[in-house]
């Protein structure tokens, strides 16, 4: 027996059993599920307001140390926030008790100005990859070492300098949910035309690149 | 598309799939609950999905890892990432459904989205935001895991 008659026999078994299920109806009146949005929302804003007062508060600390001429919010979402800065750098802030939609973060990046392939559940590299991550990021709390475990309760910042993108390189970005509950990232450089992905989290640290894992959850 | 309309005419078929995969009705009807209410918040984003319905039943089966894992924390229990066990409710039981609710959650994703959704390996791969050929291996696995548990399966295989 080959896979597709392996699979039909799942499929048409589970579409059976879901057959089973269509006197099952879902009682919830749509008046029920917009005001459990509203209350979502509410909460998310909340959220948000929080956030813009540490981002603010962060920024200024930030400009203070590194003598950024000035900032603007760019993109702000539950779980991470972009801020441009005079000097062309982009920082983004990183919210670890929310997931990444990583489609999105990856377009927001790029309206910044960086190439960046990230992916949730996978992550993609180049072998060999290109050199100058450290000149291309920077992070909060520092990197000690090619693994660095970020403490709890701490969201991490990453510090972009687009200007410092090799020619042909991107930088990926994977994140990854372990069943622990922990998140794991890897930011590596990789050959624009030729890289490849895996859905196996690296177990440590990729070459030439950094991996950092948080407890926040 | 409005979301009134997304949610008349999705949401029993929601419901349904996650039953599948939870086991327990009120349960069940609670994620799907809360996984539409998200959506009506990110409507305006998630009417251009090709696929919101995947959307909102990847959004309650992500809720219910959750939900178990910090039950898991509270009750102090070891163990490794499994589905919800099915609850005693009665309502759904059998091997076939046992065997869904031990795999991995992402094979169980994958199963559901491909299989009972009838997703392609694209639009299931961008969902997941892993590679298509990620898409298929996890499909394989989740068939053999399937097959092997339910002998009856490989004997219809076996007829055909």
């Amino acid at each position: 027996m080959n896979d597709d008659s392996a699979l039909g026999t799942v499929r048409d078994s589970l579409t059976a059993a879901k057959g089973t299920l269509s006197e099952a109806h879902m009682n919830t009146p749509l008046a029920a599920i917009v005001q459990r949005g509203r209350a979502a929302r509410r909460r998310r804003r909340l959220i948000g307001l929080t956030g813009t007062a540490v981002v603010a508060a962060s920024a200024a600390v930030v400009a203070g140390l590194t003598g950024f001429s000035g900032s603007a919010p760019g993109v702000q979402t539950a779980a991470f926030t972009l801020v441009s800065h005079a000097n062309r750098t982009v920082t983004l802030t990183i919210n670890p008790t929310e997931l990444v939609d990583a489609a999105a973060l990856q377009n927001d990046l790029k309206q910044y100005g960086i190439a960046a392939i990230v992916t949730s559940g996978s992550f993609c590299s180049s072998v060999p990859a290109p050199v100058g991550i450290s000149q291309v990021v920077s992070f909060y709390p520092k990197a000690t070492g090619p693994f660095t475990k970020i403490p709890r309760g701490v969201r991490p910042t990453i510090t972009f300098n687009p200007a410092a993108m090799p020619a042909g390189a991107e930088l990926s970005f994977g994140i990854f949910q372990h069943s622990s509950g922990e998140q794991q990232a890897d930011f590596v450089l990789v050959d624009s035309s030729s890289y490849s992905c895996s859905s196996t989290p690296p177990q440590g640290p990729p070459a030439s690149g950094v991996q950092f894992q948080d407890g926040s959850r | 598309m409005e979301f009134a309309e997304f949610y008349e005419s999705a949401r029993d078929d929601c419901l349904q799939v996650v039953l599948l995969n939870v086991g327990d009705r009120q349960l069940a009807e609670d994620l799907v609950a809360e996984a539409f209410a998200k959506a009506w918040v990110s409507w305006r984003k998630l009417r251009n999905y090709q696929a919101p319905r995947a959307w909102v039943v990847r959004a309650a089966l992500n809720a219910n890892v959750s939900r178990w894992r910090r039950h898991r924390r509270e009750v102090g229990l070891d163990g490794h990432d499994q589905a919800v066990p099915a609850a005693d409710s009665g309502v759904l039981s059998g091997e076939l459904l046992a065997a869904l609710r031990g795999l991995p959650l992402r094979q169980r994703e994958v199963v559901t989205l491909r299989l009972l959704l009838d997703l392609d390996t694209e639009t299931t791969a961008r969902l997941l935001g892993i590679a298509p050929g990620t898409v298929g291996v996890h499909l394989h696995r989740a068939a053999e895991t399937l097959r092997s548990a339910l002998p009856h399966l490989a004997d219809q295989e076996a007829r055909q």
